[in-house]
């Protein structure tokens, strides 16, 4: 166990609590949950990208041995209400659609039928006996299909493929593009990749056919909106529902959703037993939500001295067959546009975005929800930029960063940022890599043949957000309950997916009562046990989880110095809370423990204690927390402020490339990283590194890749490239400690961050590596075939630069 | 139907079974050991990890017919009582664990690691998990554990013979 400073548990490397679970093999995943009579449920999918469904025979299944039931589309539409959207903003389209397909299919690996069976290998066979007649539609895959004026449309009432519009402008952006020395006009592309976690979607139904009841296990981040939207497609009324959401084995966003997750229900209402499904690796690749997928075109108007005078965005995402409804990824596209700026002083912008739907599987959150959307291009076109001008990529960040006097910062397209010091996170990031010694070994590897890069992005990782109009929605709730022992439960909106919050709220919750994490037991992931909350996504623990905590403790604080003060005869404003003990300030020998405190209290209440006028014979409060800086009125420009907190990082990578074979490298990779207060720095590195490998990966290695008939062509771990630890180095990373001045701790997130700007470093260093060559990038992911063609490319480019 | 008999953390079994059934699923639930894991049934995630007759094996890529008359261990069976493993105890030290989920499997890989080579260095550690995919990590904390993991276990040795 940590020791606990002077100043508290919070702060501390506190050790997980949760840990020997997991590590004995007692985590209790939803698929290692069984109930007596369970039967198993598979989905059978779509093999087309685009088709109607002419019929579905499911006689032969229905036959088989073992098998209870088999739903079509069909039927399940009879038994329930399509999908409803999860996020309506002005500007966007809705679909109508039903977890199991009854008409058409939109994409390779849509739902189509499902069984249930005595067991997976039978439920599966069965699946094979169900004929599905289908007549093939054109196959849209790429933003160009989908815009075509002779486009195949996927939800013809809508007459167009356009699922979102978007523009905002701020400034006189034409202006300043007219007056700058220079305007780079960059187009550049992220291609499809997704979260991938280690356990895929996992529901285990069981539906009471007497009482109307329904429990469901689920494998989600976010257990009341699953509830609230299974109520609305199953018709139960919502007080017959229980959602629980056991151990987590990761989300990363990718569970944020409920339309696979109905099927099991539906399965288990037919059946009237448990029906357990646990999807496979191929449903999670094919069948999931998937993220990024956008091209982003940026005009920027530049001063001699690298100072931006304008910019202009236009952004089209890919978002698949539905990001509306499935899961609300849609959304990520609105978010990038606000936060384009990014780090820098930028005053006149203009945005267009569009979302356009294609026959890909849905688009739904995945770490970073558009602020990697907003990073990427941005952090790539400073460093063409800076090179045209002749100036450093240092040199140009510098020039345009907000300043750490600056704060709170208005930023022109809406948000309010906290608090920050980005020059320094610079500083130290280049420290660390040793950037100067970097750029010597360089020049003398180059001459050597051999090419390093050193590449680097900086970084705003906008956490606590709070969408109107969506399930993100923006306040989160905390029970504080003290036991007649003394003990403490803290019942959290917050679900905990890997990230800790099961540890670091105890943290927050000891500090306040003067007591050890130990004695304090963090209940989640029930919606009959914890107040209806949002759960976990947008890094918002550290915001929304820690301060609705802090508050519901410090009204319990409040009550234990009341109940107190009047044991002991004195006003609790002489007592104080220390060591765990109610005590006076002049006279500590005059106290009393929570312990003794509490037992008086729940033991002998009431008439019997007779407690003063006001006070309940409880110890016992809840508190909500809603960010005072989220602001869903439109100001007088017309725009949102839908973030609570804005962490900021520089982060650097250094890389070796193999000319001959296009392999890349990465040597090292470092990050100094600004979350404000750090609950537990342990835990925070943790969640840094793991956000930071998953954007190396998406910048070298992972993509889901589609043909031009709309098959994903890998869907299994063999051929979607998820990186082991040999491809690796050590994620360094350093803190600087700006507390935000908008959420009671200080704390301001960090779950996202590590994903948002690494494809940027990493990217960024490939092209410092391949500068002799005179290469320019502008897509990922960079494997060797890509490496090697944009070497050639730039050879055969007129007035190509030979390498030297 | 086929009749097997394992033994597993020191228990024997005797089990009719479907000779198609993998002995992950045999596992998970003929024995109700939920520590192996299901990450991809391909052979290459390996949260499924269980050591068989010494040798870690990823149990989605057996049947569990083949592993009649082996003896196996998995993660059920390094704790003694509350007391954690040196190796389980060094992953919670290193924060070498978030969701968990791969985390038996990555404790059991150390396992045999370590068994093979006491004294790894970072570069044999990093090729020794990587029959291992941990989503949540990035591997650096799981490195560390390991390499704790291995001064805790040689520590641990030196007593004994002392
Ligand atoms: S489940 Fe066995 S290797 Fe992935
Ligand atoms: S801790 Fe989540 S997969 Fe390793």
């Amino acid at each position: 166990m940590a020791e606990q400073s002077t100043a508290g548990w919070v702060g501390t490397n506190y050790r997980r609590k949760q840990d020997p679970r997991f590590l004995t093999g007692r985590g209790r995943y939803t698929d290692d949950i069984d109930l007596p009579g369970m039967l198993y449920g598979a989905i059978l999918r779509s093999p087309h990208a685009h088709a109607r469904i002419k019929s579905v025979n499911v006689e032969a299944a229905e036959k088989l041995p073992g098998v209870i039931a088999v739903l079509t589309g069909e039927r399940a539409a009879q038994m329930c209400e399509p999908l409803p959207a999860v996020i309506a903003l002005p500007g966007m389209r809705l679909n109508k659609s039903h977890a199991i397909a009854a008409d058409k299919v939109r994409w390779v690996g849509e739902a189509v039928a499902a069984v249930a069976a005595q067991s997976r290998y039978i439920a599966e066979d069965a699946l094979e006996l169900i004929e599905v007649e289908y007549e093939s539609l054109p196959a849209i895959v790429t933003i160009e299909q989908a815009l075509a004026p002779d486009a195949a449309h996927l939800y013809e009432e809508w007459g167009t493929n356009v699922a979102m519009e978007h523009a905002f402008r701020t400034g006189d952006v034409d202006q300043a593009l007219h007056e700058a020395d220079l305007v780079v006009d960059e187009s550049v592309a992220h291609h499809r990749y997704t979260g991938a976690p280690l356990e895929g979607r996992a529901v285990l139904a069981d539906y009471d056919r007497i009482t109307g009841e329904l429990t469901a296990y689920i494998s989600t981040q976010a257990p009341h909106q699953c509830r609230t939207l299974l109520a609305q497609i199953l018709r139960i009324p919502e007080q017959k529902i229980r959602v629980i959401a056991p151990a987590i084995g990761g989300g990363f966003g990718n569970k944020l959703q409920v339309y696979d997750e109905v099927t099991p229900c539906l399965l288990s209402m037919a059946t009237g037993r448990p029906v357990k499904w646990a999807e496979s690796r191929s449903e999670n690749l094919l069948a999931g939500v998937h993220s990024r997928d956008y091209v982003c075109g940026l005009k920027i108007g530049f001063r001699k001295d690298g100072t931006i005078l304008g910019v202009k965005a236009k952004l089209v995402g890919n978002v698949g067959c539905d990001g509306t409804n499935r899961a609300a990824g849609i959304g990520a596209l609105a978010v990038a546009a606000a936060y384009i700026p990014g780090p820098y002083k930028i005053t006149n912008y203009a945005v267009e975005v569009t979302g356009v739907v294609s026959n890909k599987a849905p688009y739904g959150a995945y770490r970073g929800y558009g602020k990697d959307v907003a990073n990427f291009p941005m952090e790539r076109v400073l460093d063409i930029a800076a090179r045209k001008l002749g100036i450093s990529p240092r040199e140009i960040r510098e020039r345009n960063f907000i300043q750490p006097d600056e704060f709170p910062y208005q930023q022109c397209a809406g948000p309010v940022y906290d608090s920050g010091d980005y020059p320094a996170c610079l500083r130290r990031a280049l420290q660390m890599i040793d950037y100067d010694r970097v750029r010597e070994e360089q020049a003398r590897l180059r001459a050597a043949g051999r090419y390093i890069g050193v590449g680097f992005a900086a970084m705003l990782e906008p956490s606590g957000g709070a969408v109107p109009n969506c399930i993100f929605n923006g306040y989160e709730a905390a029970t504080v309950r003290v036991t007649p022992q003394g003990g403490v439960t803290l019942l959290t909106g917050i679900q905990d997916i890997g990230q800790g919050v099961e540890t670091t709220l105890a943290q927050i919750v000891a500090d306040e009562l003067s007591i050890s994490p130990e004695d304090i037991k963090v209940i989640f992931g029930d919606t009959a046990m914890v107040p209806y909350g949002l759960g976990s996504w947008s890094s918002r623990g550290a915001a929304y989880g820690a301060s609705c905590a802090l508050m519901a403790t410090r009204k319990v604080k409040d009550k234990i110095l009341k109940i107190g003060g009047y044991l002991l005869k004195t006003r609790a404003e002489e007592l104080e809370l220390k060591g765990g003990k109610v005590a006076s300030r002049d006279n500590p020998s005059r106290a009393l423990s929570i312990a003794e405190i509490a037992k008086q209290l729940y033991l002998f209440p009431g008439p019997y204690l007779t407690l003063p006028e006001g006070l309940e014979p409880n110890l016992e409060a809840t508190a909500y927390w809603t960010s005072p800086v989220v602001r869903w009125a439109p100001d007088e420009q017309g725009r949102l402020s839908i973030y609570t907190t804005h962490p900021s990082a520089t982060f650097a990578a250094l890389v070796e490339v193999d000319v001959a074979t296009g392999h890349v490298k990465l040597l090292r990779f470092v990050i100094a990283h600004d979350a404000g207060t750090l609950i537990n720095p342990m835990v925070v590195d943790g969640q840094i590194h793991g956000g930071v490998v998953q954007g190396i990966s998406g910048a070298l290695w992972e993509e889901l890749k589609y043909d031009e008939a709309g098959n994903l062509l890998n869907p299994t771990f063999q051929d979607y490239l998820v990186p082991v630890a040999a491809d690796l180095p050590d994620i360094e990373v350093a803190h600087l400690v700006s507390p935000s001045p908008f959420t009671p701790v200080g704390a301001k997130g960090m779950g996202e961050g590590g994903a948002i700007g690494s494809p940027a470093a990493v990217v960024n260093a490939v092209e410092d590596a391949l500068a002799p060559f005179g290469v320019t990038i502008r897509g990922m992911p960079l494997t060797p075939e890509r490496v090697l063609s944009l070497i050639r490319e730039a050879a055969s480019a007129p007035g190509a630069r030979a390498a030297g | 139907m086929s009749t097997i008999t394992v033994t597993v953390n020191g228990v024997v079994y005797r089990e009719e079974i479907e000779p198609r059934l993998l002995l992950v699923d045999f596992l998970r639930d003929n024995l109700c050991l939920k520590g192996a894991h299901i990450g991809c049934e391909d052979g290459v995630c390996g949260a499924c990890t269980v050591i068989v007759a010494g040798r870690a094996a990823k149990s989605c890529m057996m049947f569990a017919v083949q592993a009649d008359g082996v003896e196996i261990l998995t993660v059920e069976g390094l704790a003694q009582g509350a007391r954690l493993h040196p190796i389980q105890e060094a992953f919670t030290e290193q924060h070498g664990l978030q969701c968990g989920f791969c985390t038996p499997a990555m404790v059991l890989s150390t396992y045999q690691l370590l068994a093979r080579n006491p004294d790894p260095t970072a570069e044999q550690i990093r090729r020794g998990i990587s029959g291992n995919i941990c989503r949540c990590t990035g591997y650096t904390n799981i490195v560390k554990a390991v390499a704790a993991a291995a001064v805790k276990l040689r520590g641990a040795k030196a007593s004994d013979a002392s």
